[in-house]
């Protein structure tokens, strides 16, 4: 096959000798692999090298940012922002918050964190990863208002991969609701490779949720690691309907006791979108609680893929986890893949898992139409109906009224 | 291992060898090796240059490593791929002429092939280590135009059906495993059920594994013609052995219109001692092809031997209308591995599937429930429904459930649910309380958990099946 990427850790500009030896050695594990296809059994139903090769003539890690300035705020809700443009951190505005209470700066390099699953993305995004921020919240506080990272590509990027690492700590009894909202005004196809890593301190408490401003030609890889202490409480969303392609890859490690995390996915997909989510919740400790519940609605040829896998360690006992996913097929050429996995060597556990795939009820169109609703409109009532019940635990204010705009205008098709 | 020993391990009930002079092929496997097979079987020229085309096959694939349970390699060049009782040379015609010591080894196993098999309305085509040794009540099938006898008695009498079948639902180079046996099969039971017959008693077979370091590598082909019916039934046991044996069967089913076959199994091979030495590896490949409309495949089983088990009886849902179904119970202990499954495969209309699987895990054993379910998008209207759930016993074992799903097709539905949990105590206690000791309360509780396999199970096997379950799960919980 004909080689469709090169990747220089030489373009990375301000390296230390050190720093290079090290990428160069992670960059070099990354080419022994290549991207992965669908002979890894986590890649299965998403053969990112056919992808990625199908629809890129040339990739590469040279680019230069435009300093776009402008981007539009969002208006509908009271919030605290970081500016990113293209993985690095431009501005800042906590108007809300007590400056002393957090700390932002640009992510630190020097310190690693392991991942326990490396697949090679991992290996390219330590060889080639820039900018990304570093948020500290400080123990006790709680953010007032949300805050959202308007991640922003530029218009010039075109077929370039774009790495970055994040890291959000959240010390003791704290608590933040974070918006990441994508988007680009570039036309053209390019890859994001990101790393997100979230700790989560004694008590605290992370909403962590994921939409994108518009459809876009953006083919985006995320891994998020995250690790959480004792009672401590982590609610994924996943809306992030409009991408060519995205794989979230979640590790969540619930390693004290009384540690809760989810994660909520409702996405409607069309044209030849392609969406998987791939989590991984570790159960190392007793007295544990994960829930996950995906929605998936497609249409066109777009493409739906859920791997969910719980893995409850020997002495996790008292492990309470749960898998639900749910598609909704609108034509005979969408696909949804399932693996709803479970791996469990502790005896005194609830686990299950449910996973179901199919039409749009007929009898439930017939009914609406029967009221002189029109069809198209039936469907979409349905739809919305379908994946709003994942906002259900959101409280009621502006964010939640936000996200259900957004999600009906996805529905319909941006 | 020594009479002797045999005796003061009373473990394991069906533990105990024949001695049977055996006639060997030459040891390892080679052309010579499939050449000798061929020769001794007085096979027709196609036969061995299909089993050549296999061996050539074999030489370019590689052994899976993907499944969960691993195995220390196994040496294919220290085993021998034939051993048959050397009484066969004169085949017997008559149940007195058979080797009284095989009779002696099927009444210890509780097969009475001479008397109970009319009372039980069973022919039996009772296999004894490779060769088939005595088919019963031929004549009453050969009046209905049923065939049912030896893989290669069909191949010498009826090399039409063979020819045509043999290798349709699993091809030459479908995977290793079922690759090394299209080489070096050695025998295994041929059914063929004419239009519009409906098989009148349930077909019976009965696999053990006897000579030590022979690999048995069976090969059944079942075809049920338009309209047709069977039951078949496979049992297994196989006596106490010290090294692991490997045993790479082959069942292929083959369902034409409106046809039905029912496939039940009651595995129970050695599984190895406690502290898991020993063992028979049983590395099955099971697949029926419901090729015609409205046609219906349907497997049964229950493994609680054998040291690893991995299988997965698969249907191919070809016809419109044809209905594929699964049931399970598969149960482990000490340090047993299972993987085991089934594939679903949706191709024709209005198809629909049923999978139930019950895993029970005890010990330090580890229990797997892996499975596809696919609809492809010309299956319209297709349905499936699965349903796993796994019993852990103790906190040394576990239980896994990976299953894959994959749907094509708007009109089609797919249901999965899956539960993991322990033996409720509020059960074992309320059983204890009305004076059941632990053990049978154990019993009781986990037979009512696979209530809805055991059901499916013909009369002759249900009777059986529950003790099984009784037996293996013995010292778990205490």
């Amino acid at each position: 096959m004909k080689n469709f990427y090169d990747f220089k850790v030489d373009n990375i500009k301000g390296l230390s000798a050190q720093e290079k030896k090290f990428r160069n050695r992670e960059l070099d594990l990354f080419s022994k692999k290549g991207f992965p296809n669908k002979r890894e059994e986590a890649w299965k139903f998403t053969d990112l090298n056919t992808i990625l090769s199908k629809n890129f003539a040339y990739i590469t890690n040279n680019y230069i940012s435009l300093k776009e300035k402008k981007f539009e705020l969002i208006e509908e809700f009271d919030h605290n922002y970081l500016f990113v443009i293209d993985g690095k951190l431009v501005s800042n505005e906590f108007k809300f918050e007590d400056k002393n209470k957090f700390l932002i700066k640009e992510y630190d390099y020097k310190k690693k964190i392991s991942v326990s699953n490396q697949n090679s993305l991992n290996f390219l995004n330590n060889a080639l990863a820039t900018g990304g921020y570093f948020l500290e919240v400080s123990k006790n506080y709680k953010f007032k208002k949300p805050l959202v990272v308007y991640n922003h590509f530029s218009k010039n990027i075109k077929e370039q991969i774009i790495s970055y690492k994040n890291s959000l700590i959240l010390n003791e009894n704290s608590e933040l609701t974070i918006l990441n909202y994508t988007d680009t005004n570039s036309r053209n196809n390019f890859f994001v490779n990101s790393f997100d890593y979230l700790k989560l301190k004694k008590d605290s408490n992370l909403k962590n949720i994921f939409i994108n401003k518009e459809r876009c030609n953006c083919y985006f890889h995320h891994y998020l690691k995250s690790n959480l202490e004792q009672n401590t409480n982590l609610d994924n969303y996943i809306l992030s309907s409009g991408f060519k392609f995205n794989k979230f890859d979640i590790e969540i490690n619930l390693n004290e006791e009384q540690a809760k995390s989810s994660i909520f996915s409702a996405l409607s997909l069309s044209s030849e979108e392609h969406q998987e989510i791939k989590s991984s919740i570790n159960h190392n400790f007793k007295n544990c609680q994960s829930y996950q519940k995906i929605k998936n609605v497609l249409n066109d040829q777009s493409r739906g893929v859920y791997q969910g896998k719980i893995f409850v360690k020997q002495k996790a006992q008292k492990t309470d986890a749960y898998q639900l996913s749910k598609a909704l097929l609108l034509n005979d050429n969408v696909e949804f893949d399932a693996k709803p996995e479970l791996e469990i060597y502790a005896d005194d556990v609830k686990c299950s898992h449910g996973s179901t795939s199919g039409s749009i009820d007929l009898n439930s169109i017939h009914y609406l139409k029967s009221r002189g609703i029109p069809e198209k409109e039936a469907y979409k009532i349905l739809i919305s109906g379908f994946l709003s019940e994942i906002l259900e635990k959101l409280p009621k204010d502006n964010l939640k009224k936000f996200l259900i705009e957004k999600m009906g205008r996805q529905i319909n098709g941006y | 291992m020594k009479t002797e020993d045999l005796k003061n391990n009373k473990d394991y009930k069906y533990g105990f060898t024949t001695d049977v002079e055996n006639i060997r092929s030459p040891k390892g496997l080679s052309e010579e090796t499939i050449k000798f097979i061929s020769n001794i079987k007085n096979e027709p020229k196609w036969m061995l240059e299909w089993r050549l085309k296999a061996f050539n096959r074999l030489k370019v694939l590689k052994e899976p490593d993907w499944q969960k349970p691993k195995y220390p390699k196994i040496d294919y060049q220290n085993l021998y791929y034939y051993s048959a009782p050397k009484s066969s040379s004169e085949k017997p015609k008559s149940l007195d002429e058979i080797d009284p010591k095989i009779l002696e080894t099927y009444k210890k196993l509780g097969i009475p092939l001479v008397e109970q098999q009319r009372l039980n309305g069973i022919a039996v085509d009772a296999v004894f280590d490779s060769v088939s040794v005595a088919t019963t009540f031929k004549d009453e099938l050969t009046k209905k135009g049923i065939i049912f006898c030896s893989i290669s008695e069909a191949i010498q009498k009826h090399p039409d059906l063979v020819k045509k079948y043999l290798g349709s639902v699993i091809p030459l180079s479908d995977h290793y495993f079922a690759t090394l046996n299209s080489a070096v099969f050695t025998d295994g039971s041929f059914v063929y059920i004419p239009p519009n017959t409906k098989c009148p008693m349930e077909l019976s077979t009965y696999f053990r594994i006897n000579a030590s370091e022979t690999g048995q590598f069976e090969r059944t082909l079942i075809i049920a013609d338009k309209g047709s019916y069977v039951s078949y039934l496979e049992g297994c046991t196989a006596p106490m052995r010290d090294e692991n044996q490997l045993h790479a069967a082959n069942v292929e089913l083959v369902a034409l219109d409106d046809a039905e076959i029912k496939y039940s199994t009651v595995q129970n091979w050695y599984p190895g001692d406690e502290n898991g030495v020993g063992g028979i590896y049983n590395f099955v490949t099971k697949r029926g092809a419901c090729r015609g409309n409205n046609s219906k495949i349907s497997w049964t089983q229950v493994e609680t031997g054998s040291a690893i088990t991995w299988k997965y009886p698969s249907c191919i849902l070809q016809g419109d209308n044809s209905v594929g179904e699964f049931y399970s119970i598969a149960i482990t202990n000490n340090h047993q591995k299972a993987d085991t499954g089934t594939k679903m495969i949706h191709l024709g209309k209005n198809t629909k599937s049923k999978i139930i699987s019950k895993g029970i895990s005890a010990g330090k054993a580890d229990n797997m429930y892996r499975g596809l379910v696919e609809i492809k998008n010309k299956a319209s209207n297709s349905r499936n429904y699965t349903q796993c759930d796994s019993l852990l016993m103790g906190n040394k074992c576990g239980a896994h459930t990976i299953p894959y799903i994959k749907n094509n097709n708007s009109t089609s539905t797919i249901e999965h649910e899956a539960t993991t949990t322990k033996i409720n105590e509020e059960q074992l206690y309320y059983c204890n309380q009305r004076g059941l000791d632990q053990e049978e309360a154990v019993s009781l509780i986990v037979n009512g958990f696979c209530k809805e396999v055991l059901q499916q199970l013909p009369m002759e096997f249900a009777v059986e099946a529950q003790k099984l379950v009784a037996i293996s799960l013995e010292g778990s919980v205490g």
